[in-house]
């Protein structure tokens, strides 16, 4: 059995993978299922696990991994559906209304990015993982997870520049 | 080649970004962002961008963890299987006549029997897990019943108790209700933390022994820590580390102690 210091640390990652899993489905019930997937995979790997590693790249690895291999095929709904699915979530969230007219217009525009530039800007940008374990987690060398993050950036704020965002406008 | 001769690139200024910059790098960046407005505008809005997003996730981790995404519980339900399956193969030996004694010994030591503790803290977690997982009605009166929910339980299991206030530990009180256990009736007082992790102290009079210290079990999913006085025995469930849920149960026998 594995120490449990292994399963607090793991237990303290879940909020973030829950975020980065809604992120990518933009639906609860599939995030959570994608979290639970991974949590259970993880537990049956502890034992494997290297001591050096950091358990919230190793997290994201293999829920990555999962991603990727069974449920990419799932992202079946438009990414232009309106974002707030989760109801209880949007409830407790009461930004201001510009807050909330910016934060929408930011998460459109993440979700016209390709998804391989959008993975890369989430893990570094929101996840705080290291350029060394989002290459890690994505499977790629380190030179292309940056080549994926300015393009990513560039195209995020060319959206959010554009003339079609009056919403953004209104602040500059 | 150094850390200080090197042109500024476009690593560098993501790097910047993202707060990951080489402390020795800093001061070339920033001059270089100084000669340069329109990079200067350009990595400005990158770091807008950074904290817009961070801003608009950071509501977005779920919530309250449901049972099916806590590690603990994930862990019991594997030990749960295997002990099945030990319990099958058991049935198996039993079946093929290849030694009784042999089954019997399997099943001690699959199933050994609960001391009065380990008992109180399995009747406990029992409660805890299926009570705390439910997000709409986890308690049967709420905090702002906590006089009602006092009369009732210490009606109930017939020993004065009030839900002790666990705020000084961070956990606030969101109500209470009757519990089942072999045993008898039980009371459960719930609490929650900022975090959204709830926190159960159970109590529940009756005991085969008279008295115990606070002890940590390690109960399944989760442990507790549970003591006796007088016969009467108390529980603090929480899926936290060994060492707060101990504080806490301190802090609860404290609180208990100093009541009358």
């Amino acid at each position: 059995m594995s120490a449990p210091g292994d399963v607090e640390r793991i237990e303290q990652c879940i909020p973030a993978l829950r975020r980065y899993a809604w992120t990518l489905f933009r639906h609860r019930d599939d995030a959570d299922d994608l979290v639970h997937d991974c949590l259970v995979r993880a537990l049956d790997k502890l034992h494997t696990r290297r001591d050096d590693a950091d358990v919230r790249a190793w997290l994201f690895t293999i829920m990555h991994n999962l991603f990727v291999s069974q449920h990419r095929r799932r992202r079946s709904r438009p990414v232009t559906e309106p974002l707030d699915d989760d109801h209880e979530v949007a409830a407790s969230l009461r930004p201001t209304q510009e807050d909330g007219l910016l934060w929408r217009d930011m998460l459109r525009g993440l979700d016209r990015l390709p998804e391989e530039q959008r993975s890369v800007v989430l893990l570094i940008s929101v996840e705080d993982l290291s350029y060394a374990e989002t290459a890690a987690v994505l499977g790629v060398p380190i030179g292309t997870v940056m080549s994926r993050l300015a393009r990513g950036r560039e195209r995020l704020r060319e959206y959010t520049d554009s003339d079609a965002r009056p919403a953004l406008r209104r602040v500059k | 080649m150094s850390g200080t001769d090197r042109p500024v690139s476009e690593e560098d200024l993501h790097a910047h970004v993202d707060n990951l910059l080489p402390a020795e790098r800093e001061p070339i960046v920033l001059r270089y962002l100084r000669e340069n407005p329109a990079e200067a505008e350009r990595i400005a809005d990158y770091r807008t961008q950074r904290e817009m997003l961070r801003a608009a996730l950071a509501s977005r981790t779920g919530g309250a963890l449901p049972a099916h995404l806590n590690p603990h519980v994930l862990i019991a339900r594997r030990q749960g299987e295997r002990r099945m399956l030990w319990r099958a193969a058991a049935m198996v030996v039993l079946a093929f006549g290849l030694g009784g004694g042999g089954g019997w010994f399997l099943r001690e030591t699959v199933a050994p029997p609960p001391t009065a503790i380990s008992g109180l803290v399995r009747d406990a977690v029992a409660n805890h897990v299926v009570y705390t997982a439910d997000r709409r009605r986890p308690t049967e009166l709420g905090a702002d019943q906590r006089d009602d929910l006092a009369r009732w339980v210490s009606n109930r299991i017939n020993y004065k108790i009030a839900p002790p206030d666990l705020s000084d530990s961070g956990y606030r009180y969101i109500g209470g209700r009757l519990a089942a256990t072999p045993e008898g009736p039980a009371g459960m007082f719930m609490y929650q933390n900022e975090a959204g992790v709830r926190l159960t102290v159970f109590v529940r009079p009756g005991s085969s022994a008279p008295n115990a210290p606070i002890v940590p079990v390690d109960g399944k999913p989760m442990g507790g820590c549970a003591w006796i006085e007088k016969g009467v025995g108390f529980t603090v469930v929480a899926p936290i580390p060994a060492a707060e849920l101990r504080h806490v149960a301190t802090e609860v026998q404290r609180l208990l102690d100093s009541r009358v």
